[in-house]
């Protein structure tokens, strides 16, 4: 008697093994599951591109950080390129200018605004300075801007001054491109 | 326990470190500019002529003589002769053409009529000046001075009282 409850037993715990074994393997065909342990690590920072202003000469690679503007064909009392204005003509000197634009954005970072500095990464060439929003620049960084507000395009006037002597008389070159460039940096307030 | 508090005083400089450095972004803007060589024209008012009605400092001025008359009174600054069958009004008036980035010595001025006048005859500065060519006014003109280039017109008798005279004079300097 003993040995008939045991062989039952047997059976029934046979029968609902292979029940669940049946289970499982019909719920293992629409179903799986997973767990992935993700990590991840927020860094902050701010980045920097110039964009062309409507107002100003299309620039090259606009959108970028690495941008270039070309005044074409500048001087005192000829035609000028599209873009390029002329807000002073003296004896000494004749100034033309165009207008670009700054963006810097930033992730993470609890500052609100930026300070935006510029310099000329060599000397001028002869007879010409360069001045971004008046500030006459040299090869050691000056402010353009402080607290200059985030995500949002800021117009910046860039002038070049010429001198009007001759070449050779301590005026610029004439009839061959200058290039100079401009380093600017975006700091966090 | 020496090897935790070294590890917390590390980590510690680090979260400082990282608070302390500013952040930064950078970018450069390549600028290209052709300078050239240029003049410049403007009309100034002579002292002795008449005051120029507009436009002075420009390159674009208006003379007004007024009314005008071979035996009538005549505006200060005029300068008026008569022969016996025109009269003649002239006033000074200054050129100055300005140069930069050029090494030219001086200048070639030229002047013609905008438009033909059949009646009367235009001179500046002394040469007779029409709309069928230019004439040349000077071939060594100064740069950055006021050179006095009388306009004058002369106007015959035959003339009715109450004529408007007008014409436009096309002024050109070039660089020697």
């Amino acid at each position: 008697m003993t040995m008939l409850k045991t062989y039952i037993s047997i059976l029934r715990g046979t029968a609902l093994a292979a029940t669940l074994l049946l289970a499982g393997s019909a719920l293992a065909q629409t179903t799986a599951t997973g767990v992935i342990n993700g990590v991840l690590v927020n860094k902050s920072g701010i980045s920097l591109q110039f964009d062309s202003d409507p107002a100003g000469v299309t620039l090259g690679a606009a959108g970028t950080n690495a941008a270039t503007v070309n005044f074409g064909n500048i001087s005192a009392f000829g035609p000028l390129a599209g873009g390029v204005t002329r807000p002073s003509v003296t004896a000494a000197n004749f100034t033309v200018r165009t207008i670009f634009d700054v963006q810097v954005v930033q992730g993470g970072l609890n500052s609100t605004t930026y300070t935006l500095t510029a310099n000329l990464a060599a000397a001028a060439p002869t007879g010409l300075s360069y001045r971004v929003d008046a500030i006459t620049l040299t090869t050691v960084a000056q402010t353009v801007q402080t607290n200059a507000a985030y995500n949002t395009d800021i117009a910046h006037n860039l002038d070049l001054v010429v001198l009007t002597a001759a070449p050779g008389a301590g005026g610029p070159a004439v009839a061959t491109p200058l290039t100079t460039t401009i380093n600017f940096t975006a700091t966090a307030n | 326990m020496k090897k935790v508090v070294l590890l917390t005083i590390f980590a510690a400089l680090m979260m400082i470190s990282s608070a302390a450095v500013a952040q930064t972004a950078t970018g450069t803007l390549t600028v290209t500019a052709t300078v050239q060589g240029s003049i410049g024209l403007v009309f100034n008012s002579d002292a002795s002529g008449v005051a120029l009605a507009s436009g002075a400092g420009t390159n674009t001025a208006t003379l007004a003589f007024g009314n005008v008359s071979a035996f009538g009174a005549i505006a200060a600054g005029i300068v008026r002769s008569t022969t016996a069958t025109n009269f003649t009004v002239s006033s000074a008036v200054d050129v100055q053409v300005s140069k930069t980035n050029s090494a030219s010595a001086n200048y070639t001025l030229k002047a013609q009529l905008g438009a033909a006048d059949a009646v009367n005859n235009w001179s500046v500065g002394g040469i007779a000046v029409t709309n069928a060519a230019q004439s040349t006014l000077t071939a060594t003109g100064t740069y950055g001075a006021n050179s006095n280039f009388p306009v004058a017109i002369t106007v015959p008798f035959t003339t009715a009282s109450g004529t408007l005279i007008s014409n436009t004079i096309n002024y050109t300097a070039t660089a020697n």
